[in-house]
């Protein structure tokens, strides 16, 4: 390179400057395209709103007609669903509890091992180790329902038969394992995100007071992800109790409340195992068909609710951990 | 506390998490292990000349000489258990003779009708043979030697009767010579017993009412009207589990009464009397002989359409099905998902509007697959296809615009992921050399970004063609003709898993099949979800500059 | 990438860097005692920048403040003082990437030009073309190097494939990068060593035919050795460029530049020329500021 080149190739100034004010025109189509696009990419994005809005007001407008027709005290408090029956009954009490039954005992599994798994994660691994472990649950989060479902009912409800004796093998403990099983990946990832979130000075204090690792993580770290934790679970909840293939298959649906209450052996009926099982089978604008609307408004309530109530710990968890 | 005892507890602490991570890796190999191990045999598997026989005749498969070559050499060797058993059936089968027996007197009545005997011979001849039908009959029937000894011989006193000879009637005596040969070898009283212990045994080898047997059909009986009991063991081990079946009787027996059933296995040989017993022995030494397992691979499963409810064929109707739902499903994913992506990262303020999308995604993304289903039955099958004219039927359309909704947050979020992690020094590089914002998207941050929204379209692609519960009421069915358009219904790999799983007896006889669909169905998803792991890890390097 | 080879490969990008410093070094420099400094503080009619009572604010938050200031073509004009006094976003307002920033508002004037460029109709393709901006740490897209050179006219309507190619060359000439990459265009811009991506980005930049070039802190990130080189590359494009940039170090200010503007807090504390500013400030706090007393 030499200066003589450098000369002859710096020559902006050669080019007339572009004029810095808009004529009108410019000015008018900038303004047209950038708010029309705007609007456009709006509407495009509001989507996802207007499908929530769509979900919310068929299935309302649908169970209606059953709700109007039919008792809601009956709804909620009979257990007798008998709604093929001469006179119909349409007591959901039974299938409610069993939905809350089954989803309350996946967490009771998940919720220990998800935190032990968590912490796992976050405090006792490499980084390299991690990387392995991670695929693993996103690996157990991925398969689909179905086939758990399928290994329910085809593997494990014939061993659990042999092996303990059971009346049957599709029964809410079947049904609960597996769920346990489903939500355990979102317990999972949710309570080590708040976990490894909260960073290392947390736990240097800890040591530097002569804490063990076990009492660093029970003594400062869980409490201190607790929103966190909390969430994650509400999470798993929600998952378990939206999951339909799994308890359609495994919990062999009958409508009743366990007797005891602990016998998880046996079997049990939820909302959406009802809905996906019956829908099938009742003729248009019936009551029937009123009814498991109803369930699937009943549904969505109930997971509209742990979605609130999961945002509102997650905001916290992420308040404490101090990102924003 | 003592130190000594705290570490030990740190130590517990420790192992407890570690078995927490181990416990779900072996939950994980204990669920995927043995699935696909049963599953991968519907494509791996010793074929046995039925099933090359089967795929001849169904699919138009293999060579048709060397397939006949095949048979008969195989024939040679079932020529021995026919003969087996039908010599055991004339002594102890006396329903089957008797109606042999009242038949060739109707023969033989045709006969004498056809010669144009004179009235009163024809009627002396008819009288003689209903005697001897009778008295056939009732030795058929005795359960005393001695005096089917007598009876018989009474008959045979008749052989030699000129106006018998040469005609159908000679076929009673023959009868009656191999029915006294071999009542004299076995326990009369326990005739019944045969007859019923050898249908079963017939059953198992050729085949019964409802199910297929080891051996197929014997060669000239008429076709049956199902086409899987046309076709004998078509698979080694479908053919030891028959054999085993063959060779024993289960009992479930009450050993003291109020215990549960015990289950017994006794030598079914012992059920018959020492002149059958030589069958199951020769049965177990020449099966291999009567049915020649091959090592076969038999990927055709994956596009051949199934043969009554999966007892034979593939799953080629489900995989496409699949992947048309998958395919247009992903239609209106991809634009909706990443346009979306696009305007929360590009566009993003600390609005109401914003929070509102937000809180729609995250409710979106909450609610339960199968309020997805009825939510697709009351809008688009119920609602909107009205509307537009089309026919209110479950259909393809249908379930994938419903899946559509359903995993549109799992496309957003993953898009908004990847387009947030393009560094804003891309962005700013760009805007400072006078790009448009919009330009600066199309020409910097969405090619930056496509790794990382290649990977949210394959967890789309994979959600989609994994749920069930959706597509229940809105366009799977679990029969039903190959698709033509999107307006019809389909099977799907996920709906056709369920059905497998709880549907009928039948398939549970068929586990390969059984195991096979559910094992496409995960295979596919857990392919798609390696590929995105490997991408994204790609990606990860690719941004921590490595 | 095991680590003994990546560190293998970055020593070799030193050694690399070194010898072609060595080459370079043979290069005359313009000599800075030859330049006639044009005269400070009276308002002159060539000012290509003016800033009028120039604020902006992060919501209620200052960043900076009645900044009043005209900064001369031909020339490099720095702008140095202690983190967070608003340097930085001075020089992003000069081209609106501000902009990005949600909630901001801005006061006064700041004209390019004679164009107040905050007002609504200023056409802001054409501003960034004679604006450009080469940032802190060096930001190649992750395209070939002839793409990213090329992004610029591109945008402009270029598309006559030899006429990019000459962008191309004379722009990664004058940034004195052709040699180096002249036979692997297409290799990614991303495979370059640090000092090689920011005077790629250095190409890029002139590639619009900027008149202006705003330099936020250019060297931070790299090492001496081509920190060195961009300091002298600087000292080439000062001839037919007006050169904005901010700086950490003092002692670049004063080397590279004629001017110098110190900012603290928000505020514009003093504007002069370099030599005046270092040697003899006017005001206590860049007397403070430039003996390291504080900052």
């Amino acid at each position: 390179m030499n200066d003589a080149n450098l000369t002859l190739t710096l020559a902006p100034a050669a080019e007339a400057p572009r004029p810095l004010a808009l004529t009108p025109a410019q000015d008018l189509r900038g303004y047209l395209g950038a708010h029309l696009g705007r609007a456009l990419l709006f509407f495009i994005t509001f989507t996802s709103v207007l499908a929530v809005l769509l979900i919310l007001v068929f299935v309302v407008v649908r169970s209606v007609g059953f709700l109007s027709q039919s008792s809601l005290t009956e709804f909620i408090a009979s257990q007798s669903w008998r709604p093929t029956a001469e006179e119909p009954v349409f007591g959901a009490l039974a299938i409610i509890a069993g939905s809350l039954y089954v989803s309350f005992a996946a967490l009771v599994f998940a919720v220990p091992l998800g935190i032990l798994a968590a912490v796992f994660l976050s405090d006792i691994i490499s980084w390299k180790v991690r990387n392995v472990v991670k695929p693993l649950v996103e690996i157990l989060a991925a398969i689909p329902s179905v086939a758990y479902g399928f290994f329910a009912v085809v593997v494990l409800a014939p061993w659990m038969q042999n092996q303990f004796g059971f009346s049957t093998g599709t029964n809410a403990l079947n049904a609960a394992l597996i769920l346990a099983i489903m939500a355990l990946p979102t317990i999972i990832s949710v309570s080590e995100d708040s976990i490894s979130a909260l960073g290392r000075e947390l736990r240097e204090a800890s040591y530097s007071c002569g804490a063990t690792r076990l009492e660093t993580i029970v003594r400062a770290v869980i409490p201190a992800a607790h929103s966190g934790i909390i969430a994650a679970a509400v999470l798993g909840m929600m998952r378990a109790i939206g999951e339909t293939m799994v308890v359609w298959m495994a919990s062999g649906n009958a409508p009743q409340i366990p007797h005891p209450w602990w016998d998880l052996a046996q079997s049990v009926r939820t909302l959406t195992a009802t809905i996906a099982g019956e829908m099938g089978e009742t003729p248009e604008a019936s009551l029937h068909r009123g009814a498991l609307f109803a369930m699937g408004v009943l549904l969505l309530l109930m997971t509209f609710g742990m979605n609130v109530i999961s945002e509102y710990f997650l905001t916290r968890a992420k308040k404490a951990s101090g990102r924003t | 506390m003592n130190l000594s005892v705290r570490g030990k507890l740190d130590r517990v602490f420790t192992a407890a998490t570690g078995l927490s991570v181990v416990l779900l890796t072996l939950v994980l190999v204990a669920i995927l292990g043995p699935m696909v191990y049963r599953g991968s045999s519907a494509v791996f598997f010793q074929g046995t000349v039925e099933f090359r026989k089967m795929q001849r005749n169904l699919f138009g498969r293999g060579d048709e000489q060397l397939l006949h070559a095949e048979v008969a050499e195989t024939e040679e060797f079932r020529r021995q258990v026919y003969d087996m058993i039908d010599g055991f059936k004339k002594g102890v089968d006396v329903e089957a003779m008797s109606e042999q027996a009242r038949e060739i007197h109707r023969q033989f009545g045709q006969e004498l009708r056809d010669k144009n005997l004179p009235a009163d011979q024809y009627t002396k001849l008819r009288e003689l043979t209903r005697q001897i039908r009778d008295k056939l009959d009732s030795a058929f029937h005795s359960q005393d030697i001695d005096e089917i000894q007598r009876m018989v011989a009474e008959v045979l006193k008749n052989a030699d009767n000129p106006q018998l000879k040469d005609t159908s009637a000679e076929k009673l005596f023959a009868i009656a010579r191999q029915f006294l040969q071999a009542a004299r070898q076995i326990d009369l009283s326990k005739h019944h017993e045969y007859a019923a212990a050898l249908r079963e045994v017939e059953g198992i080898l050729f085949h019964s009412e409802t199910l297929p047997g080891l051996l197929g059909p014997r060669p000239g009986e008429p076709a049956a009207p199902l086409v899987m009991l046309r076709y004998g063991a078509t698979r080694w081990d479908q053919a030891q589990a028959l054999l085993d079946r063959f060779l024993w009787v289960q009992e479930w027996v009450e050993e003291k009464p109020g215990h549960p059933l015990v289950m017994k296995r006794r030598v079914r040989a012992e059920s018959f009397p020492p002149s059958l017993r030589p069958l199951f022995a020769y049965v177990e030494q020449n099966a291999g002989k009567m049915l020649r397992p091959q090592r076969t691979v038999y990927w055709q499963f994956l596009i051949d359409d199934n043969v009554n409810s999966h007892y034979f064929g593939g799953i080629g109707p489900e995989i496409l099905g699949t992947m048309l739902i998958t395919v247009i499903g992903m239609l209106f994913v991809i634009p909706l998902g990443i346009i979306s992506a696009a305007y929360l990262v590009e566009c993003s303020s600390d609005g109401w509007t914003m929070r509102i999308i937000r809180m729609g995604i995250n409710t979106l993304a909450g609610v339960p697959s199968i309020v997805f289903g009825l939510f697709g039955l009351a809008f688009f099958v119920l609602f909107l296809f009205p509307l537009l004219g089309f026919e209110p039927k479950p259909c393809i359309l249908a379930a994938s615009m419903t899946l559509a909704v359903l995993t549109l947050p799992v496309m957003i979020r993953a898009s908004e992921e990847a387009i947030r992690a393009v560094p804003p020094s891309y962005k700013e590089g760009s805007l400072a050399l006078g790009a448009s914002r919009f330009h600066t998207f199309l020409a910097v941050t969405f090619p930056a970004a496509l790794p990382g929204i290649l990977t949210g379209v394959i967890l789309s692609l994979s959600r989609i063609a994994g749920e069930t519960a959706p597509i229940l009421f809105t366009g799977a069915v679990s029969l039903g003709a190959v698709p033509h358009s999107v307006f019809a219904p389909t099977r799907t790999l996920s709906y056709g898993s369920y059905d497998m799983a709880v549907g009928d007896r039948l398939a549970m006889m068929v586990p390969h099949n059984q195991y096979g669909m559910v094992v496409a169905l995960m295979m596919l998803i857990l392919i798609l979800n390696a590929a995105a792991i490997l991408l994204r890890s790609r990606v990860f390097k690719k941004l921590r500059g490595q | 990438m095991s680590r003994e080879k990546k560190e293998d490969m970055q020593t070799l990008a030193l050694t690399s860097d070194i010898r072609r410093s060595n080459i370079r070094t043979t290069i005359p420099t313009i000599d800075r005692k030859e330049r006639t400094p044009k005269p400070a503080g009276d308002v002159c009619e060539c000012a290509i920048i003016r800033s009028e009572n120039f604020s902006l604010y992060y919501g209620s938050k200052v960043g900076v403040e009645n900044i009043t200031m005209d900064i001369y073509p031909c020339s490099v004009t720095a702008i140095i003082g202690p983190s967070g006094c608003g340097k930085s976003t001075f020089l992003r307002s000069i081209n609106r990437m501000n902009d990005l920033i949600p909630h901001i508002r801005t006061e006064g004037k700041l004209l390019v030009d004679g164009h107040d460029i905050y007002d609504k109709r200023t056409n802001l393709v054409n501003l960034c073309q004679q604006v450009g901006m080469v940032f802190q740490k060096p930001n190649p897209f992750p395209k070939s190097i002839f793409d990213n050179v090329a992004y610029g006219p591109s945008l402009q309507g270029v598309r006559n494939k030899g006429e990019l190619q000459n962008a191309v060359e004379q722009s990664l000439r004058a940034a004195a990068l052709w040699d180096e990459v002249k036979d692997d265009l297409k290799k990614s811009a991303l495979a370059l060593s640090g000092g090689q991506q920011q005077r790629l980005c250095i190409a890029r930049a002139l590639a619009t035919k900027p008149r202006v070039l705003l330099m936020d802190e250019p060297c931070s990130a790299l090492d001496p050795i081509a920190t060195g080189r961009i300091e002298d590359l600087m000292g080439q494009l000062q001839s037919t460029y007006t050169i904005v940039i901010v700086t950490h170090s003092m002692q670049q200010a004063a080397r590279v530049s004629e001017r110098a503007a110190f900012f603290c807090l928000g505020e514009l504390i003093e504007y002069d020329r370099t030599s005046k500013i270092f040697e003899n400030p006017s005001k206590k706090e860049t007397e403070d500021y430039v003996t390291g007393r504080f900052g």
